[in-house]
């Protein structure tokens, strides 16, 4: 796919890092904030979906690859199961960190409160699964489908 | 209050209908997706204000940026 | 003829919408809240998180968030395997 025009991209430029980011930020936060893994990953693969319209399928093979981002996908998926099966003790998905004092272990407030980081138990780990999972596979999508449109225009011009 | 928000509610609800219609009736294809994703945007708008911030995010990020991006490359790849 | 068939039919189909849409519920008033009022009550205390909705789908229906993951991987899967053949 031929690259769009130099404002398109100056403008693609000064965005993607704060769209990437703020994805980043809903992944972290989702168990204070609304937002969670699944809306944080759409997030970020906008982001890359940006990146793709603006600069084309070619030119952007230097920052967006294939392999590392199923790598990823697969990495997230299994986190996510071997996090549903560690709680298998009591029964499948048990909460087993929470209010246990260790890791992401406090207590919560009870009430309106402006939240701590530190809580939640296992959730917080299942949004991270759970994000770079979404994210990688929005990515490899939009990046398959830029690279096939690419490779039908290519044809059929020959 | 209440009527404030009725009045939004019913001005986001009546722009869709508007946009939808424009998404049919357009004759060139690139227009014809953006009033598509206007009309997505403001579905995610009318979430928000139904007290829903987390169906407006994930609206707002699939249905407004990776729709718009996959018909995009379709219309790239058949001109 | 044709026409007046679709006309019929497009009639039958409004009034529906629209007598359903008279006798709907008022916003925000389910009529059973049990459910509701234990996870507004307990989820806090129970799950440690202050987003209810995050520990609803993560916590309490976490093997429906484990079919969802499931279903988009097998999107990629099919995605990937569709356009295989094409290099560059």
């Amino acid at each position: 796919m031929k690259e769009m025009s130099r404002i398109v991209k100056t403008v693609t430029n000064f965005v993607y890092g704060f769209i990437i980011i703020f994805g980043f930020y809903i992944i972290a936060h989702g168990h204070l904030t609304p937002g969670g893994g699944f809306q944080g990953g759409a997030v970020v693969g906008s982001a890359f979906a940006l990146l793709l319209i603006s600069y084309g399928s070619l030119n952007s093979k230097k920052f967006l690859k294939k392999d590392i981002l199923s790598l990823f996908e697969g990495f997230g998926l299994i986190l996510f199961i071997v996090l549903g099966f560690s709680g298998l003790g009591i029964t499948f998905f048990y909460n087993f960190l929470a209010n246990s004092g260790g890791w992401f272990g406090n207590a919560a407030v009870i009430g309106v409160n402006p939240g701590n980081m530190n809580t939640g138990g296992v959730i917080p780990l299942m949004n991270i699964a759970v994000g770079l999972e979404v994210l990688s596979a929005f990515g490899v999508i939009v990046l398959t489908m830029a690279s096939a449109a690419e490779f039908t225009k290519k044809k059929e011009n020959s | 209050m209440s009527s404030f928000v009725e009045i939004i509610h019913i001005s986001t609800l009546i722009m869709m209908i508007i946009a939808g219609f424009l998404a049919v009736i357009f004759k060139k294809l690139l227009p014809s997706i953006i009033a598509l994703t206007v009309a997505s945007l403001l579905l995610s708008l009318e979430f928000y204000i139904l007290h829903a911030p987390d169906v407006a995010i994930a609206e707002a990020a699939i249905g407004a940026g990776l729709t718009m991006a996959i018909f995009i490359f379709a219309i790239r790849g058949t001109r | 003829m044709k026409k007046i068939i679709f006309g019929i039919a497009f009639i039958i189909f409004f009034s529906f919408l629209i007598v359903s849409a008279i006798n709907m519920r008022t916003f925000g008033e389910p009529t059973y809240s049990e459910m509701d009022d234990y996870f507004i009550e307990n989820a806090q205390s129970e799950t440690g998180a202050n987003n209810v909705v995050t520990s609803v789908v993560f916590d309490y229906r976490g093997f429906d968030t484990l079919g969802e993951a499931t279903v988009l991987f097998t999107a990629v899967v099919g995605v990937v395997a569709l356009f295989r053949g094409v290099k560059k």
